[in-house]
């Protein structure tokens, strides 16, 4: 694969995707960069796995540009491309060292090297001695494990996740996240699908947020908490807080009140106008919200769509 | 890179299904039941053999009285026999053990009966008087008509001369070969069927359709499988094979099989190449239409219905075969000869007994190849779009809307 380093490794341009007369992506546009690593995130519904499976070719866009390395997807880039899908599964009449070794050629490996990474990566990640099992003798989190070992086994360019810690245990999320953070540091481009806000805050770039097929908010995390209200007042005081233009106020309860501050208004400003209102400001915090809140607050109104992603 | 990925596909599929214990012990059982079988028929019929023989050797004095006159007296002496003076003198002999036995031939034998008296020795043993009177009268006549008795029977050989646009014809002789195509499709079919139907249904079942999709393409995987399905086929054959063959070359004889002279056969160059094109048309048409049923079908339980649909099909032109050989422009004869799925059988049949001719064989080719092509387009693209909606049937609607 054809690599220039100043253009994005993904590129993603009007995107639209209709199944029948039912529109599940529209005029969705975003770029990966090369080394970053990169959240996708949306409820369920919103359109993400429709989308990572038209940027592979799995489906073919109703409209759009979808490129990786500036192209189109096609099987022969496989050798470069990671991929753990969100349906899960392996070949599991298969011993784990066939299955593995298998897929590491179909991703342009010997059948020498496939084997020995195989055995190693099954060692790391305690699975030592059961390569000669059959799949489907191992535990639900075991056959994880040897997926994410067949996704990484060829050192991929791009590494696409999608929901990378459905099904795991804290100890294994915790591995995950560190395979996932030396792929990075190797200089993968990670494109992450997760509702675990908190591991996209430790190890995303750059995000999109995805609301019935359309971009709800796109940048680094920092761009998009400013989008949404970005800064929050937590607030001790005596008095009443009086109603204002600069503010809403999200949470009042004996005393302490968390006040959301409305665009481009500067936290000294609020504090100036609630002491000549006459409240006795105690304590007076200022933080961002967090992508978990943001993540309330945009999809709060769908529930829990069950639609296709 | 796709060839690459080809012979690993097909070496992953082949290798883990003949490594399968599970895979021997089905391909097994046939072969040892068939050699259980061979074994208990040779053993059956050496001892029958053996004691009809015994029945028949068994030499023992009788007297007989011959009131038809057709018992020669040098061969009931040479067989151990002699007149008996007396016939309730006869019998009386026997029944005190005095005599071996005694044969009491009416004046028509054909229409009335002989009567046979001899000393009880079990109910196998007790077979040979009567044998032995058998024996006795049919080697008199013999003996009295010569030949006449060998052309009675119709042992003598005929060889009949037949002629097609003035050349020689084979009859039978010409009809074998081409047949075999059939015998071969059938084979296929019946060994592999099934195999075919559930190949991509397996990537479905376990998830690994997406996996597959973005290493692999679609139409490589097919093609693999096939291969694959094939050589496997090929192993199962051979297996099925060698039982037959060592039993035809060892028991031949034991088994009562006849022996198979091949030189007589006439394999004429233009019937061989038209069955060997018909067989691989209908082969790729079936193949791909299995191969597109499980692409479709979200269980191998819900693919088995088409399964069954689609063998009918290949067993349907029997049901006319009658037809087909006696009246091969009849109606029904013609709709079968060109639908799609019965055009393998109903062809290769005409083909064997001559009645199809180069046009009518080249538009059959012409369909099954073309057709078979198309249908197996029509796989990969289910496959790869259909076979990600993997719990449920999937929507040709959804396989073939709008897409750009």
């Amino acid at each position: 694969m054809k690599t220039n380093s100043a253009e994005p490794l993904v590129h993603i341009q009007n995107f639209r995707m209709d199944f029948g007369d039912e529109t599940i992506v529209r005029d969705l546009s975003f770029d990966i960069n090369r080394g970053e690593t990169f959240g996708f995130l949306g409820s369920n519904g919103s359109g993400k796995t429709t989308t990572i499976r038209a940027l592979l070719g799995i489906y073919q866009p109703t409209g759009g540009t979808l490129h990786i390395n500036g192209r189109v997807f096609q099987p022969e880039d496989g050798g470069t491309l990671g991929y753990l899908p969100e349906e899960r599964g392996l070949y599991k009449k298969e011993s784990v060292i066939d299955v593995m070794t298998y897929f590491g050629r179909l991703k342009g490996l010997s059948k020498h090297d496939a084997s020995v990474w195989s055995l190693d990566y099954l060692e790391r990640v305690g699975l030592e001695g059961k390569s000669k099992l059959r799949v489907d003798k191992l535990s639900s989190g075991q056959q994880q494990k040897v997926q994410l070992g067949v996704t990484i086994m060829n050192c991929p360019e791009l590494l696409i996740l999608d929901e990378p810690t459905k099904g795991f245990d804290p100890v294994n999320r915790r591995l995950l996240m560190d395979i996932i953070e030396e792929q990075k540091q190797a200089g993968a481009t990670v494109l992450m699908v997760t509702h675990q806000m908190d591991e996209v805050e430790r190890l995303c770039d750059r995000v999109i947020l995805l609301k019935n097929g359309h971009a709800e908010a796109y940048g680094t995390i920092a761009d998009v908490q400013d989008q949404y209200g970005g800064t929050v007042v937590r607030l001790k005081y005596e008095g009443d807080i009086p109603r204002s233009a600069l503010y809403e106020v999200t949470l009042q309860d004996n005393n302490y009140a968390e006040l959301t501050l409305a665009d481009k208004v500067d936290e000294a400003v609020i504090l100036r106008a609630l002491v000549e209102a006459g409240v006795l400001v105690r304590s007076f915090v200022t933080s961002r919200l967090s992508l978990d809140d943001i993540f309330v607050k945009v999809y709060g109104d769908q529930g829990e769509l069950e639609v296709r992603d | 890179m796709a060839r690459h990925n080809l012979s690993t596909v097909v070496s992953f599929e082949v290798t883990r299904t003949l490594t399968k214990r599970r895979f021997w012990i089905t391909s097994m059982i046939g072969p040892v039941l068939l050699a259980v079988i061979i074994a208990l028929v040779v053993s059956s019929n050496t001892a029958t053999s053996n004691r009809v023989d015994s029945q028949k050797n068994a030499r023992f004095t009788f007297v007989y009285s011959d009131a038809s006159g057709f018992v020669n007296p040098t061969v009931a002496n040479a067989m151990g026999g002699s007149k008996a003076a007396d016939p309730a003198k006869a019998i009386a002999d026997v029944k005190a053990g005095r005599s071996g036995a005694y044969f009491e031939y009416p004046s028509n034998p054909a229409k009335q009966t002989t009567k046979v008296y001899g000393a009880d020795n079990g109910i196998f043993e007790n077979g040979k008087y009567s044998a032995l009177a058998t024996e006795l009268l049919v080697a008199s006549a013999r003996a009295k008509i010569g030949n006449l008795a060998t052309l009675a029977q119709g042992n003598f050989p005929v060889v009949a001369t037949t002629y097609k646009a003035g050349q020689e014809s084979g009859g039978i002789a010409d009809v074998i070969p081409p047949l075999m195509f059939l015998v071969i499709f059938y084979l296929v079919l019946v060994v592999l069927g099934n195999q075919m139907l559930t190949s991509l249904l397996e990537e479905k079942e376990n998830r690994v359709t997406e996996m597959i999709l973005t290493t692999l393409d679609p139409t490589t995987l097919v093609i693999g499988k096939v291969i694959s399905l094939f050589i496997i086929g090929l192993v199962q054959m051979v297996v099925f094979a060698v039982p037959v063959l060592v039993g035809y070359v060892f028991f031949r004889t034991p088994l009562g099989l006849p022996l198979l002279d091949l030189s007589g056969l006439l394999a004429h160059p233009g019937s061989m190449v038209i069955g060997a094109l018909l067989l691989a048309g209908g082969l790729i048409l079936f193949t791909a239409t299995l191969v597109a049923a499980g692409a479709i079908m979200p269980t191998a339980k819900e693919a088995g219905q088409v399964f069954a649909v689609l063998m009918t099909t290949i067993f349907v032109p029997f049901y006319v075969v009658s037809v087909v050989v006696s009246d091969p422009g009849s109606f029904i004869v013609q709709v079968f000869t060109y639908f799609p799925y019965t055009a393998p059988v109903t062809a290769m049949l005409r083909n064997g007994f001559g009645s199809l001719s180069v046009l009518q064989s080249t538009i059959v080719i012409v369909e099954l190849f073309g057709l078979g092509i198309v249908v197996l387009r029509l796989a990969v693209r289910l496959f790869r779009y259909g076979s990600i909606e993997y719990s449920k049937k999937v929507s040709l609607k959804a396989a073939f809307g709008k897409r750009e």
